[in-house]
């Protein structure tokens, strides 16, 4: 038999983490760099209002919306960290700010960028956030990166193909009556004798 | 089988950090162990690993269609009577599974024994499936390992199909991840999982298993309040079952994975069912009920909880006196037995095997090494090829 055992090919790119702190949350991606096969469509990375509305002459009302969305989910699904050491350790001096959500107040990149396709297509545009740093101890330095912490390349590079499966469907929301129904029997096995370790996990 | 001494690779820890592989050292002792490595033969790994791990697999879904439809057996599997419809509906459905880990005690020959199946919440996956596939492809690269040698390793490429199965299964294009807080190895394992589903095509979303809510519509939710419809769990369906949400986990639609169904896999009384259903079976262990210890004649015995952990709470017995105990948490639900066929030992270290499925597929295997005899949280993981 001259089969191999092994995965054939594992893609090295996509398993790094590129982050070197991890912030508390993260995101996710909503448009993706296309992977090789998938179809494709255009996606553009926009610094601001301006910049969209310049190459989009006549379209100052939805350069506008697609910003205020992407900064809304900036807001929602960026990185986030407890200190602004930390958060700027990853992207830069002064690049951080102050914010509080429902579920918290953290510090978080600004957000460098929106990336937009679709934008005149009867089906709605696709837009999302965009975040660079400018810290020479992150490997984000000066690229385009998702919520996700995703790498979408050289922050000069503002034209990109992206998997058409763009928009994906998205978990719906509803209030949550109550928390905290699971993990006790960790707790309670936890209290279990010094020697036991603490980081190890509850799998086997 | 043999175990050889290689050079570590001089950069292993940065390219770990790299990788986001955070749990290679754990409270100042080193887990991932790249000073040696073990290797086989393509025979070994086919005839003596692959095809039994295919055949127990089957086994045991063989006491899987059994136990579901005998409630005394449910009983003795101390799954919680609110469980038993639940499961068995998991059970007729056919809830589509991920993946498991038979542990094995193999020497190179004769038959490998099995010692038990995590079939719900196995670990030790993203050492397996990519960091050892790491270190081959780069051990190979330098001259070190031989250019023809391979590895009994398709874990990635399995979970990514099985993953987009899964999501397909189900006509979803996101599933949402969880493990408790507090612990790197887990969460690096589900982070794993979370990659693997990045490259079929699935978001993925991570919530943590204490921070998980219930919504008005009876629901769980994650902490943005978002609803959880697949839930991929990094956590126990014994410790879910007797939880405050357990009454919750049938109505709240949810799709599990693992499926309920596998509460009767990850159960070490499967091991005297399997004996009772296979006697004999050559993989496999004389196995016993507490209350049919009478039926053993072997002198030598392992005592083990039903419900246990990373080697806790095993002891070996020896005519009825207790030679060797590992400490834990657990034993409250009761205990089984099952002859006593020590690790083989290489060296100073006692070897165990992990064999991976995916689905019902053999997928690569695992090596630790432990000084004990009893395999626990501090035992090392060492790669392995073929050749």
């Amino acid at each position: 038999m001259t089969q191999r055992k092994r995965s054939s090919n594992i893609n090295l790119a996509s398993m790094r983490k590129g982050f070197s702190v991890k912030p508390l949350a993260l995101g996710i991606a909503a448009v993706m760099l296309s992977r090789c096969g998938e179809e494709t469509e255009k996606a553009t990375v926009y610094t601001s209002v301006d910049d969209c509305t310049n190459q989009n002459p006549g379209q100052e009302e939805l350069c506008k919306t697609a910003y205020q969305d992407a900064l809304d989910e900036a807001q929602r699904t960026g990185p986030k960290y407890a200190s602004r050491q930390i958060c700027e350790e990853e992207f830069g001096a002064n690049q951080c700010n102050y914010t509080r959500t429902e579920s918290g107040s953290f510090f978080m990149p600004f957000m460098a960028g929106y990336m937009l396709s679709n934008l005149l297509s009867p089906r709605g545009y696709n837009t999302q956030p965009m975040f660079t740093s400018y810290s020479p101890y992150s490997s984000y330095r000066h690229r385009w990166m998702g919520a996700d912490g995703s790498d979408y390349g050289d922050y000069r590079r503002r034209n990109m193909n992206v998997s058409k499966k763009a928009f994906k469907s998205k978990p719906s929301v509803s209030k949550t009556m109550s928390r905290g129904g699971f993990g006790s029997s960790v707790r309670a096995k936890s209290s279990w004798g010094s020697s036991s370790r603490k980081s190890s996990g509850w799998g086997g | 089988m043999f175990r050889i001494p290689i050079q570590q690779r001089p950069n292993w820890q940065r390219k770990a950090a790299d990788f986001g592989f955070k749990f290679h050292t754990m409270h100042g002792e080193p887990y991932w162990d790249e000073t040696a490595y073990y290797q086989f033969t393509l025979n070994q790994i086919e005839n003596d690993i692959e095809q039994p791990t295919a055949d127990i697999h089957q086994m045991c879904l063989a006491v899987v269609e059994r136990v579901v439809h005998d409630e005394a057996l449910l009983a003795r599997f101390q799954i919680p009577e609110t469980f038993w419809l639940p499961i068995a509906d998991s059970w007729k459905s056919r809830d589509p599974s991920l993946y498991s880990r038979l542990d094995f005690s193999y020497d190179g020959s004769g038959p490998a024994k099995l010692y038990e199946n995590n079939a719900d919440t196995p670990t030790s996956l993203y050492e397996s499936g990519f960091w050892q596939w790491l270190w081959l492809e780069e051990q190979v690269n330098k001259g070190l390992v031989h250019k023809k040698a391979d590895q009994f390793n398709s874990l990635q490429e399995k979970l990514v199909i099985r993953l987009g199965e899964i999501a397909h299964h189900y006509q979803l294009d996101f599933m949402h991840f969880a493990c408790c807080k507090d612990t790197d190895e887990d969460r690096g394992t589900v982070q794993y999982l979370q990659d693997c589903a990045r490259e079929a095509g699935i978001a993925d979303y991570f919530v943590y298993m204490e921070d998980i809510g219930l919504s008005e519509s009876a629901a769980f939710t994650d902490h943005d309040d978002q609803i959880i419809e697949t839930l991929f769990k990094l956590y126990p369906w014994e410790f879910m079952q007797r939880e405050d949400f357990a009454q919750h986990i049938q109505s709240s639609g949810t799709h599990w994975v693992e499926p309920l169904w596998k509460s009767v896999l990850s159960n070490k009384a499967l091991m005297p069912m399997l004996w009772k259903m296979f006697p004999g079976h050559p993989n496999l262990l004389a196995s016993y009920f507490e209350d049919e210890l009478h039926l053993a004649n072997e002198t030598q015995l392992v005592k083990k909880p039903i419900f246990s952990r990373e080697g806790a709470n095993i002891s070996i017995i020896e005519n009825g006196k207790t030679v060797l105990e590992a400490q834990g948490p657990y034993g409250e639900e009761g205990f089984i037995y099952q002859a006593y066929s020590p690790l083989p030992k290489f060296g100073d270290n006692h070897t165990l095997i992990g064999s991976w499925l995916v689905d019902d597929q053999p997928a690569g295997i695992s090596v630790r090494e432990d000084t004990s005899l009893i395999t626990q949280d501090m035992s090392r993981y060492l790669p392995h090829i073929i050749l």
